[in-house]
């Protein structure tokens, strides 16, 4: 074969290759690396609890607002303070980034029978001003979260000490006050940071 | 000739003393995170090192600055997060084990003094293995 065929045929081949690449990537929406997405979203069920202050908290305090929720208590001294500080630095991330989509933060307590909205108050604070701390009647607490698919339960009961197992997930929720996509522990920070404008940017 | 063989012999004293001296069991990258606001608990992490030719056992550890000292593992199963206590530690010889977020940790419960620095006793039953000295941090710090 002529040398100068060969260069030519390598030539159209690399173009075509190229052109094939380009309309892949344009062609592809970005996927989220971590968070399992819902295509339609699904509504809060209807509860009653309480804020960090007292005031009720139901379904509809969920609107206006993206919302990061994590399920947890504060008796618990390493998962539970160790998601919330990544949840804390994904917020500074996204604020100093100057992001569209900067969630709130939100702490459903596991454990109402010690987590009062004093309690809640101080421990949430802690990782933000702006955090939302969850607490209040125990069969209101299991009606959002069986409503959404998150479990806890008491164990390791010796005389008034327990402990408290509990899903690892936080949910995604939009301004429509729409539960739109769930983060599966172990949680990172470069997960959130990836997957939250992909979520935003598909509701 | 015999300077060399006097300087050799000094350094093998010196190495063997060294030896003798070095403790069984070292901790590094110690790490006492502060009690969280309304809490009087908090949590240590920790690497083990067993520098001895025997397996260590810890089934203890105590501080004068907590009420209790518990060790406890984290664990994620099926997307559950658990918490167990560890009624105790084997390092083999030779061996590091690490304490560290999300695993194996130590519980400090029922904070009892206002000091920037805990200290740590561990124990195989009542014999003292190790203390250490740790500066409370600030999460993520």
């Amino acid at each position: 074969m002529n040398p100068r065929h060969v260069l030519i045929a390598l030539l159209l081949g690399g173009a075509l290759a190229a052109g094939i690449f380009a309309a892949l990537k344009s062609g592809t929406p970005a996927e989220p690396r971590s968070a399992t997405v819902l295509p339609a979203g699904s509504d809060l069920p209807d509860f009653s609890l309480l804020d960090q202050r007292g005031a009720p908290v139901d379904a509809d305090s969920f609107r206006g607002q993206w919302d990061l929720v994590f399920f947890g208590f504060t008796h618990c001294p390493d998962i539970c303070p160790t998601t919330l500080q990544t949840l804390a630095n994904v917020r500074r991330e996204l604020i100093e980034s100057e992001a569209d989509v900067v969630p709130r933060i939100v702490l459903v307590s596991v454990d109402p029978e010690r987590d009062t909205p004093e309690i809640l108050d101080r421990y949430v604070s802690y990782f933000g001003p702006d955090n939302l701390g969850i607490t209040g009647d125990l069969e209101q607490l299991k009606r959002l979260t069986s409503g959404l698919g998150i479990y806890f339960e008491k164990v390791n009961i010796v005389d008034d000490s327990y402990g408290v197992d509990h899903s690892a997930a936080v949910l995604v929720v939009d301004p429509d006050g729409k539960f739109v996509a769930l983060f599966s522990a172990p949680h990172t920070l470069e997960s959130y940071l990836h997957d939250l404008p992909i979520i935003a940017a598909r509701r | 000739m015999r300077n060399i063989l006097l300087i050799g012999l000094a350094l093998l004293a010196l190495v063997a003393c060294t030896g003798e001296s070095s403790p069984p069991l070292v901790a590094s990258n110690v790490v006492v995170t502060e009690p969280l606001p309304g809490r009087m608990m908090s949590a240590a992490y920790l690497s083990l090192t067993n520098n001895s030719n025997d397996a260590i056992l810890i089934n203890r550890v105590s501080s004068p600055d907590f009420g209790a000292v518990e060790l406890h593992e984290s664990l994620l199963e099926d997307g559950v997060a658990k918490m167990r206590p560890v009624d105790s530690l084997v390092i083999a010889p030779g061996a590091t084990v690490a304490l560290q977020q999300g695993g194996l940790h130590l519980m400090l419960m029922h904070k009892k003094t206002d000091v920037d620095t805990v200290s740590l006793n561990f124990y195989e039953d009542t014999t003292l293995l190790l203390s250490l000295e740790a500066q409370i941090s600030r999460r993520n710090e």
